[in-house]
């Protein structure tokens, strides 16, 4: 009890400042944060995968919010091709089974092979990623908040989509990935030019695509899309416990702070520190921070 | 009162700040730019402040440093863990 007098409350044993708000208990504080995070970071090389990202984002949501978003634009829909999902669950599959998060793989694969890989003859195509999202909403809000991402829902070269999501370990860490393709084949029609389209891959006009002879199974890829597995062994997921413990260890230091500044005000105590006002507001603006962020990362 | 314009000029780069974090959403390296500049502007706010107040001294600047420096690891893993 002494102690956490000690800790909470102005007296003289703490030169009547709350020791919790001393700058060595501060820097204590954020080391705890640091040590926190590197255990996060090697906890699944050691012990068992208990980290993840709880989602059930369902690809035919996904397609549904996006050609919402382009209805709002005065935009054709975008025809749901069972090729291009095929196309994008494999592309999610091969960043899980490689362990990469990007564009293109380490070994240089492009994500337009995946397209050719199955057959699909593309004239323009397209692609958005995103993984650890919660729902597809979150998702779909995400990518239209990025203009190269929203460039490519809302492009009018683009007739059809496929949607992959799919899960597994990558780094570590249960994701969720979501896969976004677009494209448009030789016979589509394209009624209107877009005049600046980021992330849009035309193929050089000497070098048609090649296809490639199709080596997935597509029926079987297919299969699994439709019926993705909800993930049921996530226990921890790194950002929400990172979270949490900001928006604690924040909450605990305003109410220090204004308990602090209220005794000492009181007592009447004449001691040399900083504006208590100050520390107040950048911690307030740190946690309107904490309650912004939210998990998901898209590329 | 004396001080209004300090605090007044406090609260716009914080909003300032809060602004971009919402408009940037979706680039990480530039909320991470605005974090560190945020905790760099408070400290430098404190100093100013108390440098004009005439009771500046290194106890009071290394609360200010103690204080950015937790607030900025906290957003900091949470931007990178996001």
């Amino acid at each position: 009890m002494e102690k956490l007098i000690h800790l909470f409350i102005p007296r003289q044993s703490n030169n009547h400042k709350a020791k919790i708000l001393h700058s060595s208990s501060l820097i204590v504080i954020a080391s705890f944060f640091v040590v926190f995070q590197a255990l996060i970071n090697f906890l699944p090389r050691f012990g068992p995968n208990i980290l993840g990202y709880a989602s059930q984002i369902s690809p035919d949501e996904v397609t549904r919010l996006t050609n919402q978003k382009r209805a709002e634009a005065g935009l054709s829909a975008l025809t749901y091709n069972q090729t291009l999902a095929g196309a994008a669950y494999t592309k999610g599959r091969d960043m899980i089974d490689r362990d990469y998060w990007a564009h293109t793989a380490p070994d240089g694969t492009q994500p337009w092979k995946f397209f050719t890989d199955f057959g699909y003859r593309y004239k323009y195509a397209g692609e958005n990623l995103a993984r650890d999202f919660s729902s597809a909403q979150a998702t779909v809000d995400a990518w239209m908040n990025s203009p190269t991402h929203r460039d490519n829902i809302l492009n009018s070269k683009y007739k059809e989509i496929g949607i992959g999501v799919t899960e597994g370990d990558l780094a570590g860490i249960d994701t969720t990935i979501v896969v976004q393709f677009f494209g448009a084949t030789y016979q589509d029609k394209v009624s209107e030019p877009v005049a600046q389209v980021q992330q849009v891959k035309t193929p050089v006009p000497t070098l048609a695509p090649t296809i490639v002879p199709v080596t997935t199974n597509l029926p079987q890829v297919q299969a699994e899309i439709t019926s993705p597995q909800p993930n049921q062994q996530v226990l921890i997921s790194p950002f929400n416990t990172t979270r949490f413990a900001s928006i604690a260890v924040v909450l605990l230091l305003l109410f220090v702070f204004v308990l602090d500044a209220f005794l000492v005000s009181r007592r009447r105590i004449i001691r040399v520190a900083g504006r208590t006002f100050a520390h107040v507001a950048f911690l307030g603006m740190i946690l309107t921070v904490i309650l912004i962020l939210r998990s998901g990362k898209i590329l | 009162m004396k001080h209004l314009p300090h605090y007044v000029s406090l609260i716009a780069i914080f909003l300032a700040g809060l602004v971009g974090f919402y408009v940037f959403s979706y680039d990480k390296y530039f909320r991470v730019g605005i974090a560190v500049a945020l905790s760099a502007s408070y400290v430098t706010w404190g100093v100013i402040h108390h440098a004009s107040h005439k009771d500046i001294c290194w106890t009071v600047i290394f609360e200010y440093i103690a204080v950015s420096i937790l607030g900025l690891i906290m957003v900091l893993t949470l931007i990178f863990r996001a």
